[in-house]
């Protein structure tokens, strides 16, 4: 703010001179300008706080914890994870700790003239320093940069639920997401890479245990007194390892994937375009007729979708009568109230609906290999509206599904979609 | 401002300018005054500007790092013992069954319209109309439907066998035939489609999210417990909502059309801690709140009963004001 200064002087003066046709002495303006100069400096915009993770406030607010409860919380994460200066690895959540401080605190050289800080150096202003996609540049971005915290992974050769490999988030930084804001970070070589992939999942076992702690306090028993246990056996036992388990899992739950069917290609085609239109895969519901992925477009992903819903649920608390309400029941709504408009406003994004994908711009997020296809097919999108159609598609069927769509962006323009013809203008 | 200046009636009487200390020359002090008041009042908008330096947002908590470093150490060393929760001992003997009825009081608000923009050929044919099911109030009992009770923690469960047929559910133009169903973790759940388009059926916090073809089914058996009842939706027609709620023990019930609900087989003779749901309560996490002190009912929406062995408990009536549930 400090270079505003000097323009100020200056632009004041002039109009000062101006207004007071000469008639007047700069003395008394320098005074007052003066004051206000250093009040600004007084109120210090320009400081820089040691980095600190950011409490999911959004959480806090929507399980109505208090101010003693948000600090527990906080408390027990950093003994279990340390400071982004200064992270900590338990030994049961398998992390390794020299890559974690590669990757973590202020970008530095160490004594053998090693860079660190990776994570803030190249991830920070979109993910943010606690990994909950809400960097500065993150309300920019469209898709919003991931969110850590809930533990869902997107791109991943594992079956739904489970976690991703080590293997598929090294995919991911090393070729970027296509169609997105996500770039390559193949450039910085093996080990950064190793090491950022590291930090992430250290992020995302935090941010797990966090949310799972603020909604254990209403699991607590009312002799409890709102405190949770500070004992081995229910922050590690209870909390940090069913999350940490199901990241070395992980590797175990990769999808087997069957060889091709052989058979031929066209043929293979035109049998994933009937599934593609057909009820059984009913891929044309969302992705459109046109395959445009212009078939749905009021869904949310999960992440969006919590804020959405949360945000209905506080609109419609706004308008419940009071009326019949204790004067400390009144008084507790309100809060609640205040503060969920808060957290809304302030630690979360404007809900955004979700695109199914157009599957004719050969712009594919997961990768472009048959078997990213695969995956995405067998075990849908976790945390996307997406559905498994493992189950519901024999293998072989998955194939023909795959086939067509890795045609669809070459497809003879008469012959496209179910109903109208696609022209020029739809593909922009 | 300019104006301010080039008139001598608007602008500060002289004493300001003396008072301030500023000039005696006689004639100036007018102006300077003034533009004291200009530059005053320009600075003041600057600094209101400026104390807008970051979002108003919550406060953040700042952690004990005291405290967390020593609770670091004892977490690394085994001896910090003691289980999380405190576990339920047995006290009393035989099974008793507890029953109840919920009522909502007043009238209840009409029911919203559902925006209904895809398939209409089945789901809204010949000008049918989809409403929202999250409020059923019986119009002749006042019986509150679809509030899901459960017990939080018992001592002991009673062995039932798991029952083989699969609870179905079903859906059909385009809206789940059970709006809130509960189940066993490890009892299998036909997942129906009784219409002629697809749809998706997809639990949260489970890995269960599949397309149903037209006029199939497929078996999903739930593995965990849900906690709180957890949303069933369908993505390809996101109107389409319903809950679930899944315990190990299946000592849960949801109410029927006339607000009533019975849970078999509970340990009789010791106090039994229920809790409560509902999809509109305004309280923490769906805990629905109800006006009973006698059975200590909480502000989580929990009550506690003792039941008699080999009979029936009966809670009475419980009444749920139009302010528990959402508008």
């Amino acid at each position: 703010m400090t270079h505003f200064l000097p323009f100020l002087v200056t632009a004041m003066n002039r109009h000062s001179t101006f207004m007071c046709r000469n008639r007047f002495s700069l003395s008394p303006v320098a005074l007052v300008l003066t004051v206000c100069g250093s009040l600004l400096f007084v109120s210090g915009c320009g400081k820089t706080p040691a980095a600190s993770f950011r409490p999911n406030m959004v959480e806090a607010a929507k399980q109505r914890l208090k101010p003693e409860q948000e600090e527990q919380v906080a408390t027990i994460l950093e003994a279990m994870f340390g400071t982004p200066d200064n992270p900590i690895a338990m030994p049961e959540t398998g992390l390794d700790i020299g890559k974690l401080r590669l990757a973590a605190g202020p970008v530095h050289s160490d004594i053998v003239g090693r860079k660190n800080g990776l994570f803030r150096e190249h991830c920070s202003h979109c993910h943010g320093v606690t990994g909950d996609g809400m960097g500065p540049t993150a309300a920019f971005l469209n898709p919003y940069p991931r969110d850590y915290r809930p533990g869902w992974f997107k791109f991943k050769s594992t079956e739904r639920a489970d976690k991703p490999t080590h293997g598929d988030l090294v995919t991911i930084l090393n070729n970027g997401i296509y169609g997105t804001s996500m770039p390559s970070f193949e450039l910085l070589g093996e080990a950064k890479v190793d090491a950022l992939v590291e930090y992430v999942k250290y992020l995302s076992m935090r941010g797990e245990a966090e949310l799972n702690m603020m909604r254990y306090f209403f699991e607590l028993d009312d002799e409890d007194e709102g405190k949770l246990p500070e004992t081995r056996d229910f922050l590690v036992e209870e909390i940090l390892l069913p999350v940490a388990e199901r990241w070395q899992e992980a590797e175990d739950a990769v999808i087997e994937v069957p060889e091709m069917p052989e058979v031929d290609l066209a043929e293979s085609i035109a049998m994933g375009k009937e599934l593609f239109y057909g009820n059984k895969a009913n891929c044309v519901k969302c992705h459109g007729v046109t395959a445009l992925g212009d078939g749905q477009a009021n869904d949310y992903d999960d992440w969006n979708k919590v804020v959405k819903q949360w945000s209905d649920e506080v609109q419609s608390s706004h308008e419940v009568s009071t009326k019949e309400m204790s004067r400390e029941e009144k008084a507790e709504h309100r809060e609640y109230l205040a503060r969920a408009d808060k957290a809304l406003a302030g630690d979360a994004l404007e809900p955004r609906t979700i695109q199914p994908r157009n599957l004719r711009q050969a712009i594919y997020r997961g990768g472009r290999r048959p078997i990213d296809f695969y995956y995405r097919i067998h075990a849908g999108i976790n945390g996307a509206p997406m559905p498994a159609a493992a189950g519901t598609l024999t293998p072989d069927e998955i194939w023909h599904v795959v086939n067509y769509i890795r045609s669809l962006p070459y497809e003879f323009d008469g012959e496209l979609g179910a109903d109208r013809s696609m022209v020029a203008r739809d593909r922009l | 401002m300019r104006n301010l200046c080039l008139s001598r009636e608007n602008c500060l009487p002289r004493r300001v300018g003396l008072t301030l200390g500023v000039s005696s020359r006689p004639g100036l002090q007018w102006s300077v005054a003034n533009c004291l008041l200009c530059t005053m009042l320009l600075c003041m908008t600057l600094l209101c500007t400026m104390t807008g330096c970051g979002q108003s947002r919550l406060p953040a908590p700042t952690p004990d790092s005291e405290a967390a470093i020593a609770l670091r150490a004892s977490l690394a060393s085994d001896s910090a013992g003691g289980a999380g929760g405190s576990e339920v001992v047995s006290t009393g003997t035989g099974w008793g069954t507890l029953t109840g009825r919920f009522v909502f009081v007043g009238s209840p608000p009409a029911a919203k319209q559902l925006i209904v923009d895809k398939d209409t050929a089945v789901c809204t044919a010949e000008g049918r109309k989809l409403f929202d099911q999250s409020l059923q109030v019986d119009e002749a009992t006042g019986g509150l439907a679809n509030v899901v009770v459960f017990a939080r923690k018992v001592s002991r469960v009673k062995e039932r066998e798991m029952p083989e047929e699969p609870l179905v559910f079903d859906q059909k133009v385009c809206e789940f035939l059970t709006p809130v169903f509960a189940a066993r973790v490890g009892q299998p759940i036909d997942v129906r489609n009784s219409d002629p388009i697809g749809h998706n059926t997809n639990v949260s916090g489970t890995s269960f999210n599949q397309l149903i073809p037209a006029g199939e089914g497929t078996l999903f058996t739930p593995a965990r417990e849900t906690g709180m009842p957890t949303m069933v939706t369908c993505n390809i027609h996101p109107w389409m909502k319903a809950y679930a709620v899944f315990r190990e023990d299946g000592y849960v019930a949801v109410t029927a059309a006339d607000g009533s609900f019975t849970i078999p087989d509970l340990p009789a003779g010791e106090e039994v801690e229920l809790q409560v749901w509902h999809e509109r309560s305004t309280g923490p996490n769906g805990a629905l709140a109800a006006d009973m002190p006698e059975l200590g009912w909480s502000s989580k929406g929990r009550f506690t009963v003792t039941l008699e062995a080999d009979g029936t408990t009966d809670i009475g009536e419980v009444q749920i004001p139009a302010s528990a549930v959402g508008s």
